[in-house]
């Protein structure tokens, strides 16, 4: 399975020197869609300029990159687009890695339900064959690589790309079970950027169930396991915030970041849903609406994992999707990350009931995004109404997706333990509906 | 006898001593009167002028026709550029129709070119509106303005301000889109007197129904002269069939070579300002009010207005400053190199800019740092590999 990878490698390292070297770099570098005011390049470049002016570089409201982010291109400025393609690659490896793991996970569990007959008769063709999950890693890979979405963030140099990189290996260590290499990896890219906060939950279950403590409020060990994980992350992302104070010696880097991302004073408009709302509001009600946003992309967690406490990885893949869908300022650069595990559920399709419809309103508003734009900023016959159109629908698109997904797994699992014929009472075909 | 001669005789000493004393007293009563009369003259320090052409498309050619003319009356009798607010609504000089680039003409047959070369216009195009000439008259105006776009003058600054466009009873059109009123005029001239922006204030106006722009003033020390009275058009003087529009407004060419024969001592005063342009020249009648100025206009120079306290006179001539001391240019010999000016796309090296390589840092991230993010990436690094497996790296 390495040649075909080397070769997708190879393949979307030479889409993205190519874009590199052609005209359009300049233009998609200042697309808002790939460009967020947390992680455009533009302010790399400024933070670090400003550096060696002597200036700190959170004294402005343009540099919200972490601190670690400043010592990494401080030595890697030149060979910034060599770094970006590289962390591409290592994202996709990473998730090649994981996937291939966790489809042997998947398997082995598998085959223990089906022997301890937990699944119904008729449910055969719903099995997943080792046959058809043979390609899957190299799917992702491919998918994550190949995305028009992943190469514009990248060619863009968007540090996105760094966040999703660690986001990947943070799967990939929990994958493998190790609780400490995930909890560092996990405090890394909280540390970044504040949201995958949200993927603690998904962690700990996987870990637990790898290490089959039963999920039981009153269980002593499943309390011991928690306990132990949840030092580790915190004690790790303490360390590297108190870290990062050594960089610059002052605390600048918490307001300048993590109240950015929190109180999203920058009304840029980008794909997300903050930008329209905020500048629409009247000052008086922007605190209570601000957290109102911000609760809403935490809230998910506590039901999604009661419902999908027996499917972690699921768990990570839609809390992932919220995370890109209701983060204050998303890129198309985090909806990639979460597209890019879309073939591990490629058995779902079956029961996908509206995949045509939001894969037309997902391409059609990645093509109308530039042309409002063009429409509102530069010819001016438009206005941010229409933009935001768009990105409306484009969130929704993507809401849809994801709870159309949530849906056909959730039934998948339905049909495998209750058999594929499901009849009500009077003998009549019954139909799954979700409650 | 001899007592009635030495009376006679005090009496005629008296009488002279009474005359000395009234002569005396006349003069000393001059000496207030003089010093009443030196009360009574403007004490200005400092003269502004604000220009505003409001009118833009070709064909309103005139109007900035008029506003340069007078600027260059302004300029010529000693009003410095810093002190002048030129508001040009429309580039006449470089607009496309022009047949003459870079010119603006007054009189027919080009006589004159009111244009020149160090014409300096601080509102420009699209930025002479209403609201940026009452913010440059209130004074409200952003911190980011630079100072040739700000009316700086205090109280006791003389003010001259200049409109010409298009107007109707109670109104003057900006930019074809929007209006200032004669209300709104006058309250921007009380809140200058309320904030000392101006000791005396010469407003002239050349517009169809003009007088009705000064119908409302308020504030004490302004003067106002209008081409022409309400329900009148101002009407325009001479076409240029070279050019092909009418060049200018006939009060302002009238005023203009009024303002010619003026030279910065001329002691003319305001009542001949006011006889400029009769009905029979202009065709409409202009008016002016003077009500609300505390001086007898006939005390009143132009010069208070128009020309500067400073009696600045701009030259266009040239200074040599070389010295021809003999050995002082021999320690300076002709070696140079015999170098070709530059074309003007040379002088921007846009291309070593781009391609030059980056700078040195001078920032480094502290020792601290850097030991301690690697001590900490190595502790991972064996917690999760173990050091046993240390030996299959070496």
């Amino acid at each position: 399975m390495a040649a075909p990878l080397v070769l997708v490698v190879l393949a979307a390292v030479t889409v993205r020197a190519a874009l590199y070297r052609s005209s359009l770099a300049v233009f998609i570098a200042e697309r808002v869609e790939v460009a967020s005011p947390l992680n455009a390049w533009k302010r790399v470049v400024e933070g670090l300029a400003l550096l060696d002016l002597g200036v700190s570089p959170y004294s402005g409201a343009i540099f919200h990159e972490t601190p670690l982010i400043i010592y990494l291109f401080h030595f890697l400025i030149e060979y910034a687009e060599l770094v970006f393609m590289i962390t591409d690659v290592l994202t996709a490896v990473a998730l090649y890695l994981a996937i291939q793991d966790f489809n042997k996970v998947v398997f082995k569990k598998q085959k223990l339900l089906i022997e301890l007959d937990k699944y119904a008769p008729d449910v055969a063709e719903l099995i997943q064959t080792p046959m058809e999950m043979h390609y899957i890693p190299l799917k992702v890979a491919l998918f994550y690589l190949l995305n028009p979405y992943t190469v514009m963030s990248c060619v863009a140099k968007s540090t996105c790309a760094i966040n999703n990189s660690v986001i990947a290996f943070f799967i990939l260590a929990t994958i493998k079970g190790s609780a400490f290499l995930s909890a560092v990896f996990l405090a890394l890219a909280t540390y970044q950027s504040l949201y995958p906060l949200t993927l603690f939950a998904p962690a700990l279950l996987y870990l637990l169930q790898r290490q089959f403590i039963p999920i039981k409020l009153k269980s002593k060990s499943f309390w011991l396991y928690t306990m132990q994980y949840a030092s580790l992350y915190l004690c790790s992302l303490v360390v590297i915030i108190c870290l990062s104070f050594f960089l610059l010696n002052s605390w600048d880097f918490i307001p300048s970041v993590y109240g950015f991302i929190l109180s999203v004073p920058d009304l840029t408009p980008n794909i997300g849903l903050f930008w329209y709302f905020f500048a629409e509001m009247f000052e008086h009600f922007s605190l209570f609406f601000v957290c109102v946003f911000q609760i809403n992309v935490f809230f998910y967690t506590i039901p999604l994992a009661i419902k999908l406490k027996e499917h972690p990885v699921f768990f990570m893949f839609v809390q992932l999707a919220i995370i890109s869908i209701f983060k204050s300022y998303p890129t198309l650069g985090d909806v990639a990350l979460y597209m890019a595990f879309l073939p591990v559920w490629s058995h779902l399709y079956r029961f996908l009931r509206n995949i045509f419809i939001l894969s037309c309103v997902l391409i059609f508003c990645s093509f109308l995004f530039p042309v409002l734009w063009h429409l509102w900023i530069y010819a001016g016959s438009a206005n941010s109404n229409f933009y935001y159109a768009i990105t409306l629908t484009f969130n929704i698109g993507q809401i849809l997706l994801v709870s159309d997904y949530f849906y056909a797994f959730l039934r998948r699992e339905y049909y495998l333990t209750h058999g594929l014929h499901l009849t009500r009472q009077d003998g009549t075909e019954a139909m799954l509906v979700l409650k | 006898m001899a007592a009635a001669v030495p009376g006679a005789s005090r009496a005629r000493a008296a009488a002279a001593l009474l005359l000395l004393l009234g002569c005396c007293g006349a003069a000393l009563a001059s000496g207030p009167q003089d010093q009443a009369e030196q009360f009574f003259r403007s004490g200005h320090t400092n003269n502004w002028a604000v220009l505003v052409c409001t009118s833009r498309f070709w064909f309103n050619y005139r109007h900035v026709a008029n506003t340069l003319s007078v600027y260059r009356s302004v300029k010529r009798l000693g009003i410095p550029d810093s002190h002048i607010v030129l508001m040009l609504a429309d580039d006449m000089a470089c607009n496309p129709r022009n047949p003459k680039p870079a010119t603006v003409f007054s009189h027919k047959n080009m006589e004159l070119n009111v244009y020149g070369d160090d014409v300096e216009v601080d509102y420009r195009s699209y930025e002479v509106t209403v609201e940026n000439f009452l913010r440059v008259l209130t004074g409200r105006i952003p911190p980011s303005t630079p100072r040739s776009k700000r009316l700086l003058s205090d109280d006791r600054s003389n003010i001259l301000i200049y409109m010409t466009g298009h107007g109707g009873n109670g109104f003057l059109k900006f930019q074809d889109s929007e209006e200032i009123t004669n209300v709104e005029l006058a309250d921007a001239f009380e809140q200058m007197w309320q904030k000392r922006r101006y000791n005396e204030l010469l407003f002239i106006i050349d517009t169809c129904q003009g007088a009705s722009m000064y119908e409302r003033f308020y504030s004490p020390n302004i003067m106002a002269l209008a081409s022409s009275q309400v329900g009148e058009d101002s009407l325009s003087h001479q076409p240029d069939l070279g050019i092909g529009v009418h060049l200018m407004d006939r009060y302002t060419f009238y005023v203009l070579e009024f303002l010619e024969e003026i030279h910065p001592a001329s002691q003319t005063n305001m009542n001949d300002l006011f006889q400029v342009c009769p009905k029979s020249l202009c065709v409409s009648t202009p008016g002016h009010r003077t009500d609300l100025f505390q001086r007898d206009p006939q005390k009143v120079l132009i010069t208070d207005f128009f020309g500067s306290v400073r009696k600045v006179e701009i030259t266009t001539e040239t200074l040599s400053l070389h010295r021809d001391v003999a050995g002082f240019e021999s320690k300076f010999p002709e070696e140079e190199l015999a170098t070709e000016p530059l074309k003007y796309a040379e002088q921007l090296p846009v291309a070593q800019i781009i391609h030059q390589k980056p700078k040195q840092k001078d920032w480094h991230p502290p020792g601290g740092f850097i030991l301690g993010l690697w001590a900490l990436i190595i502790m991972v690094f064996f917690k999760t590999y173990g050091i046993k497996h240390m030996k299959h790296v070496f």
